[in-house]
């Protein structure tokens, strides 16, 4: 019993850590007025370019740096379609996971010749854990940037109210763009952890609606770093028990559990709702 | 809703984009993009077999773009119509199965279950949504995945065909198979009941009371809530209705080509509607045109991949920068509005 539920534990933080970081990617994105729906398409990019340049260099340090910065790429693409070119944040958004899905499918092709998966590639291994104590640490310090520093008051009024951050003589454009692309880059750091920390390859659509579940997590965490990662924490752990109770409950089917996760996000997101507000002025595209 | 059309520009740019994106995929292969379009459109449209299974993909994608209009119309992003063909190609292919009445009553029986399972799952979300306020967007997408578990979960046990070798429903009596229109093809019925259906909503749309609530539910949810629509009434038979479309097409799907409920019958065609429905600017009989085109890309990306060696999957990037760029044409285009005013 208690190997279990330190199992289980373990586990959940595992699954949680990439659920984390695109979560915390979504509240700052979310807080300076854009609607990130392509989060997954970010983790999808960061798993993605991980494990092509682990493959390439053999080291798994600069391979978490280049996912980093392939999720924080397509965050600024994001970032600028919604700032410059005011586009439908979510129309924009959709686009961008399916170009990130399909150029991983795409690459994957050309690059190890074979569709589906990538071959195995070295990995961060038992180091994994510093990742899950970086994805805690993260949230702390996303919450004081966002709560303690001035950077962080102008981000989220940008999310409320634009116009007063421009009548400040601030510009709400740069600093949305800056959130938006800490968001990729976060979702990123989340996708890379899933490729090259939990496993060793890439696989086709193994984000697996994650990006959305950390959607969900935001909105259950009402905007907020910390109640984001509790929320991630919970849908973890819901993803971790279909592990654990697998084989363990006769009568529970083996394939309906992996809907757990899911329908743990559906809960919440029918629970929450009616008693959290999110920021003004999200996903409203603003004009100078 | 204005929102997402006008995020939109016209189909030729589309067109035009989508020639460039494409070659430059084809190049980064290592293609000539003369060699890529000769083996794209072979592929497609070389030949009857070639058409037959282009007009299936066109069918395929028809329907789920349908749906996807109408829930976009009324201001609803339904991206959960992948789980919604799902669950009416898994009910009709379960019930299917099992079905013992006359021929004709027995497809029209399968076409109906097939709405009855994606209205069933686009009501779940639109349910959410009304009775809680829950975003359609994740709740859609997140049904998206609880449909395939579920439905694997069902065709591998409880109703799994007796003598299928994977997770699959028994075949369907030829009876009930929807007849083929192109001889020497997949092509079936299916496609001119997705004909009918988008003149349908063309009509719908453009000439019934249901039709000017949607829009003004989508372009102006307060303004419609002032002048009495009922909003919550409104999303939940929105989305039911949009997940039934999709759900008609998972149907047809397994009583035209497949003849069975397959866990792998779509390879997406719920995500690429999205595109589809997009780039038809939302408007029934454009979306008609734009799913034959990406019919062609379907078809013609197998046959590509095949002889020209680029990888199909550049379709779908290609999709997704169509979706972005058009997205951000809109500001272009007001900008030009704007100059020349």
């Amino acid at each position: 019993m208690t190997s279990l539920i330190a199992t289980l534990v373990l586990l959940t933080l595992i699954k949680s850590t990439p659920l984390i970081y695109a979560a915390l990617g979504g509240v700052i994105s979310e807080r300076s007025g854009v609607i990130n729906i392509g989060l997954e398409g970010m983790m999808a990019t960061g798993a993605f370019t991980a494990v092509c340049t682990s493959y390439a260099t053999h080291s798994t340090i600069l391979a978490l740096v280049c996912g980093v910065a392939a999720g924080a790429l397509v965050g600024f693409v994001l970032a600028i379609a919604a700032t410059r070119f005011k586009v439908d944040q979510i129309v924009a958004g959709t686009g961008l996971n399916l170009v990130c899905a399909g150029g991983a499918a795409y690459g994957l092709v050309l690059l190890f010749n074979q569709p589906g998966a990538s071959v195995q590639v070295d990995a961060l291994g038992s180091r994994y854990w510093m990742l899950i104590v970086l994805a805690f640490a993260a949230a702390v310090a996303l919450q004081l940037l966002l709560y303690s520093t001035p950077w962080g008051l102008r981000v989220r009024a940008c999310g409320e109210n634009p116009r007063a951050v421009a009548a400040a003589g601030l510009d709400p454009l740069a600093l949305r763009t800056y959130a938006v692309t800490i968001s990729g880059a976060l979702a990123g750091l989340g996708g890379a952890f899933l490729s090259i920390g939990e496993l060793n390859i890439y696989s086709d659509g193994m984000t697996a609606g994650r990006g959305f579940i950390a959607l969900a997590a935001v909105i259950f965490g009402r905007w907020n770093p910390l109640g984001a990662t509790a929320a991630a924490l919970v849908f973890g752990l819901f993803e971790a028990l279909q592990y654990v109770l697998q084989g363990r409950i006769p009568w529970l089917p083996a394939d309906a559990m992996q809907a757990l996760p899911y329908v743990a996000a559906l809960i919440a997101l029918a629970g929450i709702t009616g008693k959290v507000r999110p920021p003004l002025s999200d996903g409203v595209p603003y004009e100078r | 809703m204005k929102r997402f059309t006008r995020a939109i520009g016209g189909p030729l740019g589309a067109i035009l984009l989508l020639v460039v994106l494409m070659s430059l995929a084809m190049i980064v292969a290592g293609t000539s993009p003369i060699d890529g379009f000769t083996a794209l459109f072979g592929g497609a449209l070389g030949g009857v077999n070639q058409i037959g299974e282009t007009l299936v993909a066109t069918s395929a994608l028809l329907f789920p773009a349908l749906g996807i209009a109408l829930a976009f119309r009324g201001g609803l992003f339904n991206i959960g119509a992948e789980g919604q063909l799902l669950m009416g190609a898994l009910f009709a292919g379960a019930a299917g199965a099992q079905l013992n009445v006359p021929g004709p009553i027995g497809i029209v029986a399968l076409l109906l279950l097939g709405a009855l399972g994606g209205g069933f799952w686009g009501a779940i979300a639109g349910w959410m949504k009304a009775r809680f306020g829950a975003n359609e967007i994740i709740a859609t997408l997140m049904l998206n995945f609880v449909a395939a578990y579920v439905a694997l979960d069902l065709v591998s046990g409880p109703w799994r065909g007796p003598l299928a070798t994977g997770a699959e429903t028994a075949w369907l009596d030829p009876r009930y198979w929807l007849p083929t229109i192109l001889p020497h093809t997949r092509l079936s019925l299916g496609i001119v009941v997705a004909l009918a259906i988008a003149v349908a909503l063309h009509w719908v749309f453009t000439r019934s009371v249901f039709g000017y609530d949607l829009r003004a539910a989508g372009e102006a949810p307060e303004a419609a809530r002032r002048s009495g629509i009922n909003i919550e009434r409104l999303t939940w038979i929105s989305l039911t209705l949009s997940g039934a479309i999709a759900g008609v097409g998972g149907a047809s799907i397994v009583a035209g080509e497949l003849h069975r409920f397959n866990t792998q019958l779509s390879p997406g065609y719920g995500f690429t509607a999205i595109a589809v429905a997009l780039v038809g600017d939302l408007q029934p009989l454009w979306i008609c045109v734009a799913a034959f085109g990406f019919g062609i890309l379907e078809s013609g990306g197998l046959a590509m991949q095949a002889s020209a060696q680029v990888p199909k999957d550049a379709i779908h990037v290609i999709e997704g920068l169509i979706i972005l760029v058009l997205a951000a044409r809109r500001y272009v285009s007001t900008r030009t509005e704007a100059a020349t005013s």
